[in-house]
């Protein structure tokens, strides 16, 4: 199978082929490397790459990775080749727009911003309690507060969408 | 002794109080909220009692509710732990009058001691050194900007009432005391039901060293020397150690005895900590006394060989302190890393949620006080906290590496967890040779991280891909069946003809 993965915004091809049980080779920009896998615990991999041991824990959702080994996070998209030749034809994106949601389950304490107000990148918008601590939540756009989808005091869910920048 | 103690709390803290009593031969009562039935608290006890619905202002934190379960179950004492009833001398008082035994200093300790400003007056009449800044709590906007003036920029405003670092705030010019003080005062009120703050010239590169200390009804005083707790990030540890690198054997003997000199001035009974702030010309400042257990007193324990809840215990039921200052030992060194359930690359946000796996990590010189097990759904009402790992070695090198490799033992799925945190600062150069201050977390490290170079890039890439490779094939040979197994072969059975004959 063909995936296109991106590594710090750099495009890179990556291709797998089974070998044996629990054998593969994985093919990353040309270059080939044959390795042991074992899914062991969970989402942890035991990894042998030649006879070196890597542990691996790999998260993913929704194409993007967050893969820790040895303390270390790496985080990249991995996209099946037909999905994304997909998603190229399927319209304009999402240029200039951002969903503010909540990063785990919480209480509203504060809306900072309110709609059709200018904001700025990094900018913080609202103010999300969860377990005993305030955690402002900054916009990754610049733009206007197209809509605010919660009330302050209302719990939401890890998540949840707060407001749209657009 | 006591034949019975119900633990006033939760988590690991109640776990290794727990445990203690079990040592003891002492029965142990725990209390739970509705989200706790299936907790190591609950099932680490000898008996355990609901005490109401998951929010902690409706359960562990009801004084009514723990004091009805200690004269249901009979127990004679209270062991609070740390964080919710633990300084609280309401509930102390209400202790005294109810004759059950609170292990812990008095009221009047904690009411004293919890004032920050009443702290700084008692302490300083003893003799102890404290940081510039006002004694009083002050109520107006107006004098917050007055006193700020007069004690010269930067500050820290906080909380009368404040700990664990909420209610805190660094203001570095006046422009930005506005906002903070309306944050740490927003913070306080809804963490301490108190918004009053007060304010201290703010310490350039301070360490933070405390000094543990244990006394009893007899008089008798002794400390159990320094831990280092600088490696902190928004003003909360997370890696503690003892002993301290920048502690000479003169400034320890110094600090002990200033420590205990606080601790006399409030006749304080049982286990306390003294804060200290220590500035890069090694002066020590008082900053403030915890009435309670501390979270990192394992790495105490782990260098001294004090079991300091049981000594506790024993000085609450009226004995005498099992040791003497001449016996207190420092033997090698000890780390605590405190394992959270926060997702270190985004900013630590918290992360409760099921723990779907779990393996901790042993052998020589580890030890790890958890809270949960393979399967716990940490709640979201209380401390993220999992466990606390501690690694002794003969000496700090030692431990830093058993440390790393504890660390590296230890796998959480699931949910995301402070590990891969600890892993780097445990390889940083700064923290390897002792050069860091309290502001190094927020202010050197993550800086020097985001520029560090990644070594195993293709074998994430590699692992990722063959995780997805893996799904994509499950998933087409789950849908295969269905088209071939279902109305098709229906139709086929419907449609022989010798059948449809029969009918």
């Amino acid at each position: 199978m063909n995936y296109i993965g991106t590594i710090d915004g750099k495009e890179v091809r990556v291709a797998v082929r089974e070998t044996g049980v629990a054998r593969y080779a994985v093919t990353i920009d040309g270059t080939e490397h044959l390795v042991d896998a074992h899914q062991v615990q969970s989402s942890v991999w035991s990894v042998l790459y030649g006879e070196t041991s890597f542990e691996v824990d790999v998260q993913g959702k929704d194409e993007e990775y967050e893969v820790l080994i040895a303390g270390d996070c790496y985080k990249f998209t991995l996209m099946n080749e037909q999905r994304k030749a997909l998603m190229r034809s399927g319209g304009k994106g999402a240029a200039g727009k951002a969903m503010v949601s909540s990063p785990m389950p919480g209480k509203v304490v504060k809306l900072l911003v309110r709609e059709g107000e200018e904001v700025k990148a990094d900018q913080g918008v609202i103010v999300v309690e969860a377990m005993k601590m305030e955690n402002e939540l900054k916009c990754a756009v610049t733009g206007k507060v197209k809509e605010i989808f919660v009330k302050e005091g209302e719990v939401v869910e890890s998540g949840a969408k707060l407001l749209l920048v657009e | 002794m006591f034949r019975k103690i119900l633990i006033a709390n939760r988590g690991e803290i109640a776990v290794r109080v727990e445990r203690a009593c079990r040592e003891m031969g002492i029965r142990s009562v725990a209390v739970y909220s509705e989200v706790d039935r299936h907790a190591l608290h609950v099932r680490c006890a000898d008996e355990a009692y609901l005490i109401g619905p998951p929010s902690a202002s409706e359960s562990y934190l009801v004084i009514d509710k723990i004091i009805d379960v200690a004269k249901r179950s009979g127990a004679e004492a209270i062991h609070p732990g740390y964080g919710f009833l633990a300084e609280n001398p309401r509930f102390a008082e209400r202790c005294e009058r109810e004759k059950i035994r609170l292990i812990g200093p008095s009221a009047h300790a904690m009411r004293t001691m919890g004032s920050k400003t009443l702290a700084r007056k008692t302490v300083q009449a003893a003799g102890v050194p404290v940081v510039p800044g006002t004694v009083e709590p002050i109520s107006t906007e107006e004098e917050v900007f007055r006193v700020a003036r007069e004690i010269g920029f930067p500050v820290m405003l906080k909380a009368t009432a404040g700990g664990g670092g909420k209610g805190l705030r660094l203001v570095r010019a006046e422009s930005e005391l506005a906002s903070s003080l309306r944050m740490a005062k927003s913070e306080a009120k809804s963490a301490f039901s108190d918004d009053s703050v007060y304010i201290e010239r703010y310490i350039e590169q301070p360490r933070h060293v405390e000094i543990q200390i244990l006394g009893d009804r007899h008089g008798n005083y002794v400390h159990l020397c320094e831990r280092e707790c600088s490696i902190q990030r928004r003003h909360q540890k997370v890696v503690e150690e003892s002993p301290s690198v920048i502690v000479t054997p003169e400034m320890r003997a110094a600090m002990g005895k200033v420590a205990i000199d606080a601790a006399r001035a409030v006749r304080y009974e049982g286990a306390g900590t003294c804060e200290f702030l220590v500035d890069p010309a090694r002066n020590f400042y008082f900053l403030e006394m915890n009435t309670r257990l501390q979270v990192e007193h394992p790495v105490t324990e782990m260098v001294t060989g004090v079991d300091i809840v049981k000594e506790q215990i024993r000085v609450a039921a009226g004995e005498p302190l099992s040791i003497r200052q001449e016996d207190v030992r420092q033997t090698g060194h000890a780390i605590e890393c405190r394992v959270y359930a926060e997702d270190p690359d985004r900013n630590f946000f918290p992360c409760p949620g099921l723990i779907t796996s779990l393996r901790t990590p042993g052998g020589a010189g580890v030890r790890d006080d958890s809270g949960v097990f393979e399967g716990f759904e940490i709640p979201i009402y209380y401390d993220p906290i999992i466990s606390k790992l501690v690694a002794w070695g003969k000496d700090r090198t030692e431990a830093i590496a058993r440390m790393k490799r504890a660390l590296t033992e230890y796998v959480v799925t699931g949910v995301k967890t402070t590990i891969p945190f600890h892993i780097r600062v445990m390889n940083n150069r700064h923290f390897v040779e002792g050069n860091f201050d309290t502001n190094f977390i927020d202010k050197v490290f993550f800086k020097e991280e985001g520029e560090r170079r990644l070594e195993h890039g293709d074998v994430a890439v590699i692992t990722a891909a063959i995780q997805v490779f893996l799904e994509e094939r499950k998933r087409a040979m789950a849908q295969k069946p269905v088209e071939g197994a279902g109305p098709v072969s229906m139709w086929k059975y419907s449609s022989r003809p010798g059948i449809r004959n029969l009918g």
